[in-house]
């Protein structure tokens, strides 16, 4: 079917060859009787290949037997007739159709191959364009409104979306109810992508934006009348549109959630700098409260009455214990903030329980201690202040969780390769799901949580500390009311890595 | 009798931190002399020497630490540092500064009062002359070179003694790892705690009533020794 078009094209360009062999039978006429030239049929294929290279296959043929003729009539017997004798002639004619036939080809597929080079240069630079956009994105509107612009230019036709970007509901855009059946669809996850007709005469290519998640969304696109075998090149084009788009919208995403992350990480730091200076602030009065009272309790005026001077027990004991709690705070920040760096020495293990002991003093003054250290341990290699820490409270929930009254044993023993420094009570003990939720921060068994104060963070601070110098600390017990003992297990060096000291003069 | 009061300089900027140490340390029988900053802290020991002053390291104007240094250079007046916990290098550098002693707030008058006497008494002893140096049954005689348990003759090694010896020198008061490392060990060994660890154990077998909870030789964690002598450990007992 050639349409109409066609052939003025081609009868436009057959007139123009025939010219183009008249212009150079007028030049070769003027050589053949200046110059006595007696061989140039050659000449006529200069109009052949411009025939050939500018107006097509038709023309250049055209172009080719008229040349051919008019060199049979200027330079072949019998000379000035078109009468074609010599098998020359014949040669001359095939020679003269194969190069028209050649460049009208070559020529042909080299514009064919320009045109798809304008059209992908011009794809690029809309991609480009595209992707640039996608790039300076800041929020998801901005890709979706860049999205339906560049498939719309892409497709020269209608394109709207559905969801995530706020746009219309598929019942308001005025689509027919096949679309719309469509759109439900692949908004449901029953397809991730399918083609409609619309019912007017256009398809419709129906996609999810992202093929891994429906949350950002459904795209429409009219493709108008395509043939089918056209479909499927716009599809890829439309696949490779959105992935771009996906992804930059799913790092949006996870831009979003970094910078949700950073915001939580700073009201972190800023909950423990605030916890710092309260406890900071906390502890100057509490220095003041508890020297005050020691003072109180030693002046003669109170010294002699038993109930007041017991008052002033009462202030400093209270305020040693708050001023604990405030320790604990500060611990629990430091544990959280990653800030134990233990500064690890040789130390005898039975310093650490003597100390600890001493600082407890009073606390455990109204039970029956008893102490059972080997005199011969090995010395560890440890941050004594630490692990001094976390013993001192074991050995207050031994005392908080036991009646006055009740013994408790302090043990420093070995125990294979390790110290173990323990404190049995004869108290509460454990219940198994106790026992395992044990140590966890903020941890406080239900059975005394009404009746004995805490904030569950001494034992998870004390676990850090003794898990920052290698060791652990483990418990056991009978089970409920029947005592617990706590352990710090800390791992020493073998005999022969034990330090020494050189001979004593 | 108010000539023989001792004065004692308190360097705090809380007022009721001074406040209650004025009022404990007035009880015990000191003079006292307030100063809230650096610079006050300096004026008055200049103009009025004290026998003994008490430190805050969080001052306004200067560094307690810095007070502390200029005050050593032209007086070796007894001098107690008022600490925080959990910072045991920072305790170590002032003792090493020339500080006699520390306590760790919040504290007791008590603790304060005994690590007070045991600064002054050494400087007392000093002066003096006194060569014997008694801790609970154990008694050293610093000039005789003589150890004795309830009068009964203890026999150390050199490096025992001479461990020992400087422990009673600063008796009451704590002496570093560092101190007591360079003085028996020379500078080398700075870092060898691990020396002093076995050393003080061999010492405790031989004054100790029972090693493993020592009585008169005390470790302080993270810092160093310390000595107990009757006074502070009687004060420690009453307050307690």
């Amino acid at each position: 079917m050639i349409g109409w078009d066609r052939v003025r094209r081609e009868l436009r360009g057959s007139a123009i060859a025939l010219v183009m062999v008249a212009a150079t039978t007028v030049v070769t006429y003027v050589l053949t009787q200046s110059l006595e030239v007696r061989r140039g049929s050659v000449i006529y294929l200069l109009p052949v290949l411009l025939a050939g290279w500018h107006l097509g296959l038709i023309p250049a043929l055209i172009a080719a037997v008229a040349g051919v003729l008019w060199s049979g009539y200027f330079f072949f017997s019998p000379y000035y007739s078109f009468y074609l004798a010599r098998p020359n002639e014949i040669i001359n004619l095939l020679l003269f159709m194969v190069v028209a036939v050649v460049t009208s080809h070559l020529a042909n597929s080299m514009k064919q191959q320009t045109e798809i080079a304008r059209k992908r240069e011009k794809e690029t630079s809309d991609l480009y364009a595209f992707s640039r956009r996608l790039a300076a994105a800041s929020s998801a509107r901005q890709i979706y409104l860049a999205i339906e612009e560049h498939l719309a230019n892409l497709v020269q036709r209608n394109v709207i979306l559905f969801g995530a970007g706020g746009g219309p509901k598929p019942e308001q855009a005025g689509l027919s109810e096949r679309l719309r059946s469509a759109i439900a669809d692949v908004q449901q996850g029953r397809t991730l992508s399918t083609t409609v007709d619309d019912g007017a005469g256009d398809v419709w290519l129906v996609r999810r934006v992202s093929e891994k998640t429906a949350d950002f969304g459904v795209i429409a696109i009219d493709l108008g009348s395509v043939p089918p075998q056209a479909l499927a090149e716009i599809r890829q084009r439309v696949d490779g549109v959105l992935a771009d788009a996906a992804a930059t919208l799913e790092h949006l995403d996870v831009a979003h959630a970094l910078n949700e992350a950073k915001m939580r990480s700073e009201a972190e730091l800023l909950r423990e700098a605030l916890i710092g200076s309260v406890s900071h602030e906390l502890r100057t009065p509490l220095a003041s409260i508890l020297g005050a009272a020691t003072v109180l309790s030693k002046s003669p005026a109170l010294a002699n009455d038993e109930r007041l001077s017991s008052l002033a027990g009462v202030v400093r004991d209270e305020s040693e214990r708050l001023n604990n709690d405030i320790q604990n705070l500060l611990d629990a920040t430091r544990i959280s903030s990653a800030q134990i760096r233990p500064r690890q020495e040789w130390i005898e293990p039975q310093d650490i329980v003597n100390s600890a002991l001493e600082r407890r003093r009073r606390r455990i003054a109204g039970h029956n201690i008893t102490l059972n250290m080997d005199s011969n341990l090995p010395l560890i290699y440890v941050d004594a202040i630490l692990v001094e820490q976390a013993f001192v409270q074991i050995v207050d929930n031994a005392a908080k969780y036991s009646p006055p009254g009740s013994s408790i044993e302090v043990a420093a023993k070995r125990n294979g390769h390790a110290v173990v420094l323990s404190v049995t009570d004869q108290g509460v003990g454990l219940t198994a799901d106790e026992h395992a939720q044990l140590g966890k921060r903020f941890f406080r068994g239900a059975r005394h949580a009404a009746t004995t104060s805490g904030s569950g963070l001494g034992l998870w601070i004390a676990k850090a500390f003794v898990g920052a110098n290698g060791g652990t600390i483990e418990a056991e017990s009978a089970g409920a009311d029947r005592g617990t003992t706590m352990a710090i297990h800390l791992p020493y060096a073998l005999p022969s890595s034990q330090p020494e000291v050189g001979p004593d003069e | 009798m108010s000539d023989a009061n001792p004065v004692v300089l308190v360097v705090d900027d809380e007022v009721q931190i001074r406040r209650f140490l004025r009022a404990g340390l007035e009880l015990d029988g000191f003079t006292v002399q307030d100063a809230e900053t650096g610079n006050d802290a300096l004026h008055w020991a200049t103009l009025k020497p004290p026998d003994l002053v008490i430190l805050d390291l969080g001052l306004p104007d200067m560094d307690g630490g810095e007070v502390l240094e200029r005050l050593r250079a032209w007086s070796s007046v007894p001098l107690i540092v008022l600490s925080v916990r959990s910072n045991e290098a920072e305790k170590v550098r002032l003792l090493e500064n020339g500080a006699d002693d520390y306590v760790v707030k919040p504290f007791g008058m008590a603790e304060l009062l005994a690590r007070a006497h045991a600064a002054l008494r050494r400087r007392v002893q000093a002066s003096s002359g006194e060569p014997v140096v008694k801790a609970g049954p154990l008694s050293i005689d610093l000039a005789a070179r003589l150890v004795t348990i309830n009068g009964e003759r203890v026999t150390l090694t050199p490096k025992e003694y001479k461990l020992l010896q400087i422990l009673a020198q600063h008796a009451g008061n704590v002496v570093t790892h560092q101190f007591l490392l360079k003085e028996v060990w020379g500078s080398p060994h700075l870092h060898d705690t691990h020396y002093l660890r076995i050393f003080v154990r061999k010492l405790r077998q031989k004054i100790e009533a029972d090693p493993t909870q020592p009585r008169i030789l005390l470790t302080e964690l993270g810092v160093g020794y310390r000595l107990v002598v009757p006074e502070s450990a009687n004060q420690a007992a009453v307050a307690n």
